[in-house]
């Protein structure tokens, strides 16, 4: 509650004001103080903000509100990022601006949370005894309970966590000359280094015309380079962005509003999540090349061509893919929202963009921005685009080239930069899940089925859906229908063209005829069959752990452990997994008689023991479990979540024991969860890029379909473009398949949905 | 038969006392009720005695055996849960049979022996002829007399009824409720019931414990709770009550006179204990349906009341006005047949054998 003091009440305002003002000095006085004075400003906006918190402002509207607390929490990663990165200017002032509402939320988290428990806890002084403490945790736990909980955390310490800290020693590696141990960060935060570029280089814009040939003029779209680690932060913003204003719009028109074709219209707008990697952003290319049809457009409108390249090539690539990860999550949120929510908000006179921003919106956010920390994960970590569209200035191209390019010896620095994106990541992916968790209570409503509010269109409203909307979900959907053009060589691989009389089944036939080809879908196949079934083993065990135990710490790490994964680059794993398998034979060596033995057995897992003897298949089975691990979980999870507890305790209750109770009352209830849980994994594994195109690099007869499609469009020549293109048809149709049996047959939504 | 005891049990949620050093003991055979408000860890009580929950502190026997840390498979109670609980993957007959093949090698039962027992147990609570439906198929009142019959008909030592009635209609409770007692005295379980329905409790149970806040606060037959109250939550919780503070202004023997300050009068010849003789200030409670109309003319008798009715609601049997009595007003019931209207002048007397006077004037200990 807003306390008076003195003569006034303090209130939001006054945190704004103080933020502007610290801002305004700050700007003002920046070209004439070195970063000792600068200390100074950064103290008056916190002690401003800590005078403002103590003289009674209500924090707690930070964290009910909606948009302020998601503004807080982003607040932190870009304050953060701007004193590493040292960004002054503009950026700097709004940083400042951020600071004392930052300040504020920093202080109320300890007065909210802290505070009350600490004082608790002397309050109450409950003294049990540790023996009892003890025996009471262990009375909770069967032999099953103890195997499930323990096999669980030990896969997840082993493959999963070990591999990340080794990947993160590995960062703090120096040349012996060096004595600083953060000299590999350093490289990279250092402005003026090649990841670090705050002034790009002269000459270099986001765009240019050239002269072509004939007279033509190209317009050629390219995106700043702005050194490697800001251009991945800038671009992954950006993609993130723009995908979630468009998924935001597309999923609210399909949710809300009925016209002819509004299922086919749904159909279409979820092509983009057939995943066929490489594939689709080469097609992107040949569509935007000088060219391609979009140029034929533009050049009859306006006299030019057009050509998309680099940067900017890469963010409309990673658009046109991920945005539907948004628009699903945007859709499910819409009509989740209780209908009386909105219908008090009209009933009290609010309309149109009004009710939407002040009431439709804030309810849906927290689902929303579920899906756009995919989004930006996806693209923080994506290499389909940056390896076509040959971008090397991005964090993700540069970990993989230092694969390929030293055999057998990845560098500290690469390390270090592993940990950057995986720190970016995971810190984005946590603040998003906490803030979807503080949110979660607004969804709580009287419960019961509702009918979805639906509107029919007016003509304008089709006019608008039929010409803009349903081109930009066809437009959205090109790069699927463009892979099975290429595959039946009615697109040819390079220029672009429709010959629809040249059409060839052949390239079919040579993804099982040529044993070359085929080698690599037997591997994709062979391989997402195991690590669906470790997978599986390892998602039923970790989720009845998590959702049947309640211990302090245990079980909420195990259960952060478990989704945490999704927050991790698949090329941070790739460098962890070689950093681990790195140092496992040796590991053994020094333990008497077993040791030598053991050492001769795990060798072959080294990725420097030749290219020969190296096993890539078992790393990349373990890295796939591990890797989908959330999105198998998370549907056994959802099914333990459906089997209330009694119905488990009527079993022991009536004297069964708790692996009767698991195996005979609640797996045969959650089965369906179970195998769609494990299709999805399926459709992930059989899709996966990161691990199989590094780690299967090495080795490449044992490598993936992923591996073989890169090799096809790494360098943009011409030779097995269309095999490829075949192999990405064969993908897409797995994915259907999956995706049929899972909805059909199974009766269960399939859903990308995040964190 | 066995008998169930529980001694200074203690259960602790992190921050929350769930259950605050309950002691009490179930004879054998006895329908025993946990009553209180949601909340009050009565729920929490059942549960450590089924063996879900372990107590922090304190001790659960049966009979003379101490089985606070025997798993909840080895107890041989038989719950049935609010939710029911009923496998929705399984038949009646599987749901109501699954207690006996668990124990099939125990009991050396064969299939014969199983079906046999199902279906007299299924007799029992008049479900004959529906073994081959699924649970989702059955009406909430089925439902819940599945649950019962998968409950007894493994003859447990104790059966745990977890408000058993409070998803059924108003109609339906009742009758389960007559149902189920009439099933238990037939077979001498030893029961423990847990509900919020005070007159549930009252009607079904040989014995009650109030609970609230994890506290028990006192325990006796449906009539000691009643008539006897020992502290102001129970005398709150349990009926309708007025509720004044009082004064001991008198005290004769066992009988006082109290002086209610907000009424401005005084109750002569209330029976009161030793405790209450100590006190200053008291809580009175007086039952609305213990007050009784007198004639206008009755002249000269003692504990007599004149108030003016304020409001009156006809409740069916009943009619139950609120009247003005000098600062403060009191809830009477009037028999249905009279005919009253707000503004009219009534006389009343309070029968001082049925006031009842608490040593206590707030609900904190």
């Amino acid at each position: 509650m807003p306390r008076r003091t003195g003569f006034r009440h303090v209130s939001l305002k006054d945190l704004y004001i103080a933020g502007l003002v610290t801002a305004l000095i700050y700007y003002l006085l920046a070209p004439y103080i070195e970063w000792t004075t600068e200390i100074l400003i950064w103290v008056l906006g916190i002690v401003w903000a800590f005078l403002l918190f103590k003289s009674g402002l209500d924090y707690r509207r930070i964290l009910f509100s909606f948009s302020m607390s998601f503004l807080a929490i982003i607040g932190f990663i870009y304050t953060f990022f701007i004193l590493v990165l040292q960004i002054r200017g503009i950026p700097r002032a709004l940083a400042l601006f951020l600071l004392p509402l930052l300040t504020v939320a920093v202080l109320g988290y300890f007065k909210q949370n802290i505070i009350p428990t600490i004082k608790i806890k002397r309050l109450y002084k409950i003294h049990v005894p540790l023996k009892r403490r003890i025996k009471t945790t262990l009375y909770k736990l069967d032999p099953i309970m103890w195997f499930f909980l323990i096999g669980g955390s030990l896969v997840l310490i082993v493959f999963l966590i070990t591999p990340v800290l080794l990947m993160l020693l590995n960062a703090f590696v120096v040349p012996p000359y060096v004595k600083d141990i953060f000299y590999n960060f350093e490289r990279i935060f250092r402005p003026g280094s090649r990841y670090v570029r705050l002034t790009p280089p002269p000459g270099s814009s986001l765009y240019r015309f050239l002269p072509l040939k004939g007279g033509e003029k190209l317009l050629v779209i390219t995106g700043v380079n702005y050194g490697i680690l800001l251009n991945s932060m800038i671009n992954a913003v950006v993609v993130t962005s723009v995908a979630t204003v468009l998924g935001i719009i597309v999923a609210f028109i399909l949710a809300r509003y009925d016209f002819p074709g509004r299922t086919l219209f749904r159909i279409l707008a979820m092509i983009p999540l057939f995943v066929t990697p490489f594939v689709n952003a080469y097609v992107i290319r040949i569509l935007f090349g000088p060219y391609g049809p979009i140029s034929a457009i533009t050049d009859a409108l306006f006299g030019w061509r057009i050509e998309i390249k680099s940067l900017a090539g890469v963010a409309l690539a990673q658009i046109m893919a991920f945005y539907p990860i948004v628009y699903l999550n945007a859709y499910s949120s819409f009509i989740n929202i209780d209908p009386s929510m909105e219908e008090q908000a009209e009933n009290l006179g609010s309309k149109g963009l009004k009710l939407f921003l002040t009431v439709t919106l804030p309810l849906a956010l927290p689902g929303i921005v579920a899906g756009s920390i995919l989004v930006f994960i996806f693209s923080l970590e994506d290499l389909g685009a940056p390896i076509v569209f040959q971008e090397p200035n991005l964090m993700s191209y540069q970990i993989y080239s230092g694969f390929t390019t030293e055999y057998g010896i990845v560098s500290p620095e690469l390390a270090a930069l592993g940990f950057v994106m995986l720190f970016l990541a995971a810190m984005g992916f946590l603040a998003i899940r906490s803030y979807v968790g503080m949110r979660s209570y607004a969804m709580i409503s009287r419960g019961g089925r509702w009918v979805i509010r639906e509107r029919r269109l007016g003509p304008l409203g089709l006019a608008i859906v039929y010409l803009v909307l349903l081109p930009l979900i066809l437009f959205t959907a090109m790069p699927q229908i463009g892979v099975i053009l290429l595959a039946f060589n009615i697109i040819p691989p390079t220029g672009f063209s429709l010959q629809w009389d040249k059409a060839t089944p052949q390239y079919f036939v040579r993804l099982f005829s040529d044993p070359a080809v085929f080698r690599y879908i037997r591997n994709t196949l062979m391989y997402a069959t195991i690590a669906v079934v470790l997978a599986t083993t390892v998602a039923i065990m970790i989720a009845y752990s998590v959702s049947r135990t309640k211990m302090k710490v245990i079980t909420p790490t195990l259960d952060t452990l478990a989704t945490i994964p999704l927050a991790i680059p698949g090329l941070v794993i790739a460098l962890g997994y070689y950093y681990f398998f790195l140092a496992l034979p040796n590991v053994f060596k020094p333990i008497p008689v077993i040791g030598e033995p053991l050492y001769k057995l795990l060798f072959p897992l080294s990725p420097v023991s030749g290219p020969n003897t190296f096993q890539a298949w078992i790393i990349l089975i373990i890295a796939y479990s591990i890797r989908k691990l959330p999105f198998v979980t998370r549907s056994v999870y959802a099914g333990f979540q459906q089997v209330h507890h009694a119905l488990e305790e009527a079993a022991l209750n009536l004297g069964a024991s708790r692996s009767r109770v698991i195996f005979g009352v609640v797996m045969p209830l959650i089965f369906t969860y179970i195998l769609s849980g494990a299709i999805v994994g399926f459709i992930y594994i059989s899709t996966e890029v990161s691990t199989s195109i590094t780690i299967g690099g090495l080795r490449d007869d044992q490598a993936p379909m992923t591996f073989y499609m890169m090799s096809q469009y790494k360098g943009g020549t011409a030779t097995g473009v269309q095999v490829a293109a075949a192999m990405g048809v064969l993908l897409i149709l797995i994915q259907l398949i999956a995706i049929l049996i899972i909805v059909l047959v199974f009766k269960q939504r399939y859903a990308f949905i995040g964190v | 038969m066995t008998r169930v005891r529980l001694e200074n049990v203690t259960k602790i949620y992190g921050r929350v006392i769930a259950v605050d050093n309950v002691t009490f003991e179930v004879e054998s055979g006895e329908l025993f009720t946990l009553l209180g408000p949601s909340g009050c860890g009565k729920t929490t009580t059942l549960r450590i005695i089924a063996g879900f929950e372990v107590p922090e502190h304190g001790r659960v026997y049966f009979d003379e055996n101490d089985v606070t840390y025997l798993k909840p498979y080895h107890r041989n109670t038989a719950m049935v849960f609010q939710n029911y609980a009923l496998w929705p993957h399984m038949t009646v007959y599987d749901n109501v049979a699954y207690g006996l093949r668990i124990r099939k090698k125990v009991l050396k039962l064969t299939e014969e022996d199983i079906k046999k027992r199902v279906r007299e147990v299924l007799e029992l609570v008049k479900l004959e002829g529906l073994e081959d439906r699924y649970p989702l198929q059955l009406s909430g009142g089925q439902q819940q007399r599945v649950a019962l019959a998968r409950a007894l008909v493994v003859q447990p030592s104790v059966l745990l009824l977890d408000e058993p009635l409070s998803n059924l209609d108003a109609k339906l409770r009742i009758e389960m409720r007559e149902e189920i007692k009439r099933i238990q005295k037939k077979l001498g379980i030893t029961t423990i019931y847990v509900t919020h329905d005070q007159i549930e409790a009252m009607s079904i149970s040989d014995r009650i414990a109030v609970m609230n806040k994890g506290k028990l606060l006192q325990y006796g037959s449906p009539r000691e709770i009643y008539f006897r109250p020992r502290k102001l939550f129970v005398a709150d919780f349990i009926g309708r009550s007025n509720i004044y503070v009082g004064e001991v202004t008198g005290v004769e023997d066992k009988y006082a006179t109290v002086y209610i300050e907000e009424l401005d009068s005084h109750i002569k010849g209330v029976m009161v204990s030793d405790e209450v003789k100590s006190r200053k200030k008291v809580s009175v409670v007086i039952r609305p349906e213990t007050v009784k109309l007198v004639e206008k003319s009755i002249g000269k008798m003692e504990n007599l009341f004149k108030g003016k009715i304020d409001l009156a609601m006809f409740m069916g049997e009943k009619i139950e006005t609120r009247v003005k009595i000098a600062n403060s007003s009191m809830i009477i019931y009037i028999p249905n047949y009279m005919v009253v209207s707000p503004g009219e002048e009534i006389v009343f007397h309070i029968p001082p054998e049925n006031t009842i006077v608490i040593p206590e004037i707030t609900m904190e200990d």
